[in-house]
């Protein structure tokens, strides 16, 4: 190698080795945690688990808020069963439900997470659309991606800087405080340590988020700009019909393997919940959901154990609210269902905030039956 | 397996080592078949067996082509390969374009018919590799080259892993020489492949995924038109992309092999700083445009069959071309263009050197059939307003219709393509805005950071460039580019060209 090429080399080496401990030193001291990159493959490797589901150990889709919400050590504590976590940020659930009714091997417990907005977003809607991107790349997770994978894992287990969401060269830019084009929408941008994600794609409040008051406020901004608070009205008539069969027809298919599916609504709060009631009333939504496909629900609202919790930011749990509103559900659930989930007669609460004690049959029961 | 993943690299890492092991050469060779094999399968491993089909008949028909001396039995030998290796990419590649077009004609002629949609998935690299194939048969056919006698050689050629999925693609002369005797990466080979693999990885992961692909798909892929400045910008940030993806690609490609000690051919050569659409075939894809020149164009007649089989013969080239790179109108329209200009450029030029000055003599020499296919319609002077109007000008005029043709190449359908195309020039009213401040000056800043690249780099050499260059600011730009690489850390997503 001539001199110079063999130089250029060894510098190229040792500045980027600097910076990359450097930036790694840096961001541990910023105070972020390892935090998995919530990817494809990700996702992937736990699709593949879904064929040894059960009502202890169910597959969990819908949205963001069943990823916070509910808590899967607990979930797992409880009933012996590693639930399988394929819950999509800001996606309807009804692409995946399909999926799981079309896939001839799956006859396992779904358990769905409805947040209104989302879950009864009209057919080829941006929120279907991601659903459907990821659901597409699925089977063609090859065995080069899954070694990837693998060796990207252990890596990301050890090194802060590698998140995809917050600490790359597109995060950093798109971040940059330049003013937006009339009539362009530009994404708010979430603060940074909202939450991070563990491997078991469990989606976490962090400790500084909860510390933080201005980082609340600065989240609820988030919602409002994305319109989460206007309740603008959803979709209705024929459409709407249309959509519920849908997913009727979904959860008809899996039943008719021995599967099982339930619906659950997470909690929400303030401003967020309010306009949610307005937007999605009930009756039109929730409760025909569940008549109309045959299909068991817990509403948070209905439940003394589920109710009351405080959404920080209006719309996810704290991990420790998560925790105690998993231990609540467990035994809604089997109240609901009449399925066997937890190993023992499970631990339920009074309320949020509130000790954690043995199921009372009092706080089971539905608020509005 | 793709060259920016972490699998990638342990890959390579332990190639690399095994290579450069006192192992016999043999041994070596059986090594990088293995690892080749390996490489593709993890793709899908059915697909190997379509690789080895390949392999094997090209190996055995070819030497019985180069055995045969009666004419008929010979041309059988070619068109048992032919059919072979045409036919395996037509049916992974063009069944369900074949049939839908079949089925679209009956309709036409009032005829019911529907057939169900073949569900195939396209074996990676399929055009790739099947070029390769086909090559060294007509090569032999042609007795232009010997047969190899290797089996492992030729095995080795067809599947060396850096070129198999996306090229360059390589002639039995580039590669097969370099089998037959010991070879191990020089120190500087080992230094400069794996400053092109930096470079390669670079301009795929940073430029082309990082920061333009975004914009790209963003303006390609929404259903309604959008405002002028957003559809140049989705066409630029493509026109960039692909180039940075595609170019990305050959450079890792030719950077891996030359760690190993093994030389590949150029395959692109600053495009955007072309001086019309003959030099821009002389910079884009180069294997691809040469391959097309020897086994189609030539064959066809080329120029020597008078002026207007020519523009023909061009027009089949470049239709075919187009067709090429994927089973749909689009990718016909996108070759059909290039054909256009192409005859355009050779018309003018034609009509240019008769008008003001004869042709210079090396224009003329019987070797120039010699010359490159879409180099021959520019067998001409150059034009002769090309000074006054400035080379610059006559890249910015070769680029802006390059970037019209990408809208085609990249658009889903026809009414995506038109609806940019309008958009481009103003001709929808109410286009909506779509990019933020920041993808614009993405786009912005790259596309013009390409350009000012191509035009100071179109008449030299990054070697001879790194040569000149400082070590400290060579080591400095180096790890720039690694530094940058680690920020943006997209991993694992395909490379354009795969798909074709």
């Amino acid at each position: 190698m001539s001199p110079s090429l063999l130089k250029a080399g060894l510098l190229a080496a040792t500045l980027t080795a600097a910076f990359v401990v450097g930036w790694e030193l840096h961001w541990r001291g910023q105070g972020f945690p390892i935090s998995y990159n919530d990817d494809e493959s990700l996702w992937a490797s736990k699709r593949r688990l879904v064929y040894n589901t059960s009502p202890a150990g169910p597959v969990l889709i819908g949205a963001s808020r069943i990823k916070f919400d509910l808590d899967q050590p607990t979930w797992r504590r409880l009933t012996g069963r590693q639930p399988v976590q394929l819950a999509l940020v800001g996606t309807s659930p009804r692409p995946v439900l399909a999926n799981l009714a079309n896939d001839p091997r799956f006859h396992g417990t779904v358990v769905v997470d409805v947040v209104e907005g989302i879950f009864f977003s009209p057919t080829g809607s941006r929120q279907e659309k991601r659903a459907l991107d990821r659901l597409k790349a699925y089977p063609k997770w090859s065995l080069a991606q899954q070694l990837s994978f693998r060796l990207d894992r252990a890596l990301e287990s050890k090194l802060v800087f590698l998140d995809e969401d917050r600490l790359t060269l597109d995060a950093f830019l798109n971040n940059l405080a330049l003013p937006s084009r009339p009539g362009v929408f530009m994404m708010p941008l979430f603060p940074p340590k909202f939450a991070f994600n563990d491997f078991d794609r469990q989606t976490r409040i962090s400790a500084a988020f909860v510390a933080d008051t201005a980082m609340q406020h600065r989240m609820q901004s988030v919602w409002t700009r994305l319109g989460s608070t206007s309740g603008k009205h959803g979709d209705g008539g024929d459409t709407l019909t249309a959509l519920i069969q849908s997913v009727k027809q979904s959860v008809d298919r899996i039943r008719a393997r021995g599967g099982r599916v339930v619906f659950v609504r997470c909690p929400s709060d303030g401003p967020f919940w309010a306009a949610e009631q307005r937007g999605y009333p009930r009756a039109q939504y929730w409760d025909r959901l569940l008549a109309d496909t045959h299909t068991p629900g817990v509403h948070f609202a209905d439940y003394p154990a589920l109710a009351g919790f405080r959404c920080l930011e209006w719309s996810h749990l704290t991990p420790a609210d998560a925790a105690t509103f998993t231990a609540a559900l467990i035994p809604v659930l089997e109240q609901q269902t009449g399925w066997r989930i937890a190993t023992h007669p499970v631990a339920a609460r009074g309320g949020p905030g509130c000790p954690v004690r043995t199921a009372a049959p009092a706080a089971l029961l539905p608020l509005n039956h | 397996m793709v060259f920016n993943s972490y699998s990638f690299v342990l890959f390579f890492a332990v190639l690399l080592v095994l290579h450069n092991l006192p192992l016999p050469w043999k041994v070596k060779k059986i090594n990088l078949l293995l690892a080749s094999y390996l490489f593709y399968a993890v793709w899908n491993p059915p697909f190997v067996l379509l690789l080895w089909l390949a392999t094997a008949v090209d190996f055995y028909v070819a030497r019985l082509i180069a055995r045969e001396e009666r004419p008929v039995p010979r041309k059988l030998l070619l068109v048992i390969s032919l059919v072979m290796n045409l036919g395996l990419i037509s049916f992974f590649k063009y069944g369900g374009f074949l049939l839908e077009n079949f089925t679209a004609l009956l309709g036409a002629g009032g005829i019911a018919f529907h057939a169900a949609k073949p569900d195939l998935i396209l074996p990676v690299g399929i055009s790739f590799y099947t070029f390769v194939t086909l090559s060294y048969t007509l090569d032999v056919y042609r007795r232009q080259a010997p047969p190899e006698k290797s089996f492992l050689n030729f095995a080795l050629f067809v599947t060396f892993f850096p070129h198999l999925v996306a090229g360059p693609i390589v002639r039995p002369a580039d590669l097969i020489p370099q089998f037959q005797a010991p070879r191990r990466a020089t120190g500087e080979q080992l230094g400069w492949g794996l400053f092109l693999l930096s470079l390669g990885l670079f301009m795929k992961v940073t430029l082309a995924d990082g920061l333009l692909a975004p914009a790209a798909d963003a303006v390609f892929g929404v259903p309604f038109p959008v405002a002028p400045l957003d559809a140049w910008a989705g066409v630029l940030a493509f026109s960039g992309q692909i180039f940075c993806d595609f170019a990305g690609y050959s450079t890792c490609a030719i950077g891996v092999a030359l760690c190993l000690g093994f030389v590949l051919p150029d395959n692109f050569r600053y495009p955007y700083a072309a001086l019309g659409f003959s030099d821009f075939w002389r910079r884009w894809h180069i294997t691809l445009s040469t391959w097309l020149r020897d086994y189609l164009y030539i064959p066809l007649g080329g120029n020597r069959r008078g002026s207007a089989r020519a523009y023909l013969n061009l027009m089949i080239t470049m239709l075919l071309g187009g067709l090429w790179h994927g089973a749909s109108w689009t990718f016909v329209v996108w070759g059909a263009l290039h054909g256009t200009f192409l005859c355009a450029e050779r018309g003018v030029r034609g009509w240019a050197s008769r008008r003001w000055q004869p042709l210079p003599a090396h224009e003329t020499a019987p070797d120039a059939s010699l010359a490159p296919v879409v180099y021959r319609a520019s067998l001409a002077p150059p034009l002769p307003g090309a000074r006054t109007l400035g080379r610059l000008g006559l890249v910015l005029l070769t680029l802006l219709l390059v970037n019209v043709t990408w809208v085609f190449f990249r658009a889903a359908d026809f009414g995506a393509a038109a609806r940019l195309l309008l958009a481009m020039f103003g001709l929808i009213p109410d286009g909506k805005p779509l990019l933020t401040t920041v993808d614009l000056l993405k786009v912005g800043g790259l596309t013009v950071g390409i350009l000012a690249a191509h035009w100071l780099m179109r008449d030299t050499s990054l070697r001879q460039v790194a040569a000149r260059t400082p070590w400290w600011l060579l080591g400095a730009g180096w790890a720039a580019m690694l530094v940058l690489l680690v920020l943006t850390q997209k991993s694992s997503s395909s490379f354009i060209y795969f798909q074709f």
